[in-house]
């Protein structure tokens, strides 16, 4: 695919990306900030799936603590996002090869997939989600494969700066 | 402070960390997973502590499963984490920013373990709120800040 | 039970404070302590990057074939604390360069001090390398 690796060239080559890959101080804001939020992101996902396969919070009602959590999951999950692209324009031909970096991406459409489908059966039965026994198998099932899909992404991105595979 | 890291350089499992090309970074994988469920555990204390979350009889029930996951993560962190450290604290105690995050651990684990702890688990009502939100704001910020200078090292250490 | 909490979480804070928070790899995971190298040659090219920098240095072996290195170098931000800076680098100067061999990959090395053609000498070691002497104090 050489235009993928012509487009990458580009990218690299521009102004901007170039200024950020030398900076003193924005490469290691950038970079913080990614990990920072993710890691609140990430930690507060893993909250609400234990509490769906029902390991912890078990007192609380489920639809109570997705209602509260949800709109902080989503305000990290931007910036991770935001600033895991600008970090990915700074090398992309260094991260576009790693098979870590790309496993990351795998397994985060995964985990989205997986949060979507279940929102999307459960959605209209919210406030009898405790009762209902079929949200409950589903909810075990989706915090199961959520736990499995998020620990997967941030061992995959921790291995990434690992050069085992050239 | 330097004959005990020597001490934990010389160890054979040290040795066996610096020999292994998988060792080292494989543990560092989990290390980072456990870490963000303690994170996970204190962000939603915290945000609770905040007013953030639901009140009343539920927030003192979250409050201690928090805990418990808290000291679960906890462990993890610590079982991960001693390899690491033993392997490496005689080079990066070179380190300001490393020396500094030492201390900043040391003193926000001694407040979550402490003020921490009694308030997120207080019933409603029994403090006032100012109290309550004041701890978590402050355990949020340390935290933060605990995680925010590890990952400056490499810029600035 | 409260007192072994409380002990339990203080050992988690002393032993967790001190990792390599540079979530990357150990240097001893990736380069040979054991391996010292002293590389004098052409630097083909030198990349001023976030988190690690790179040169780039052909080297002649005994055998009168060039070798070809990657050298990682610390951040920017630690390269301009030690004195260096992105002009100081021109492609095809000639350079001498201390540091150590890769374990897995003979070409790589971490490179330590950087010595120019006009004789000074900078440190460019990143953190968490060996307790060489290297680094000024």
């Amino acid at each position: 695919m050489p235009s993928i690796v012509r487009t990458f060239a580009w990218l690299e080559g521009l102004g901007w990306t170039t200024a950020l890959r030398e900076s003193p101080y924005g490469y290691p804001l950038i970079e913080t900030s990614h990990v920072a939020c993710i890691v609140v992101f990430a930690g507060l996902v893993i909250m609400m799936d234990l509490r769906l396969v029902g390991l912890a919070f078990t007192n609380a009602p489920l639809a109570q603590i997705q209602r509260r959590l949800f709109p902080w999951q989503m305000a990290t999950f931007v910036p991770s996002t935001a600033t895991g692209i600008l970090l990915f324009c700074v090398d992309p031909l260094r991260y576009y090869r790693n098979v870590f970096f790309l496993a990351k991406l795998v397994l985060l459409v995964l985990a989205g997939l997986n949060a979507l489908a279940f929102h999307l059966k459960t959605y209209r039965r919210a406030d009898r989600w405790d009762e209902d026994s079929q949200v409950t198998a589903l909810a075990r099932f989706a915090g199961a494969a959520s736990l499995l899909l998020w620990s997967a992404t941030i061992i995959s991105s921790r291995l990434i700066p690992n050069n085992w595979f050239k | 402070m330097l004959p005990f890291f020597q001490w934990c350089d010389g160890l054979a499992m040290s040795q066996a960390y610096r020999d292994s090309t998988y060792l080292f970074p494989l543990t560092q994988a989990l290390h980072i997973l456990a870490v963000t469920v303690f994170v996970g555990a204190v962000v939603i204390g915290d945000m609770w502590m905040l007013g953030w979350g639901p009140v009343g009889q539920s927030r003192t029930s979250i409050a201690r499963s928090a805990q418990r996951v808290l000291l679960w993560a906890g462990l993890a962190v610590l079982v991960t984490g001693i390899p690491q450290f033993t392997t490496n604290a005689l080079t990066y105690q070179r380190s300001w920013l490393f020396v500094l995050k030492m201390y900043l651990l040391a003193v926000t684990l001694v407040f979550t373990a402490t003020v921490r702890w009694r308030v997120s688990i207080a019933e409603e009502g029994r403090l006032p709120s100012w109290v309550t939100r004041a701890v978590g704001a402050v355990s949020l910020s340390l935290w933060m800040a605990v995680t925010i200078s590890g990952r400056l090292i490499t810029y600035y250490g | 039970m409260k007192t072994k909490l409380f002990l339990l979480l203080l050992a988690v804070g002393a032993f967790c404070a001190v990792q390599p928070a540079q979530a990357h790899h150990a240097f001893a995971a990736e380069y040979d302590p054991m391996k010292p190298v002293t590389l004098n040659g052409i630097v083909t090219r030198m990349e001023w990057a976030n988190p690690h920098g790179w040169i780039f240095m052909d080297t002649k072996e005994s055998d009168g074939k060039v070798k070809h290195w990657t050298i990682e170098t610390a951040a920017p931000s630690q390269l301009s604390r030690h004195g260096l800076k992105k002009a100081d680098f021109t492609d095809g100067m000639t350079a001498v360069v201390k540091g150590y061999q890769g374990k897995n990959d003979p070409g790589l090395a971490n490179g330590r001090t950087l010595v120019l053609k006009d004789g000074r000498s900078f440190y460019i070691g990143s953190v968490g390398g060996p307790n060489d002497g290297a680094e000024p104090q």
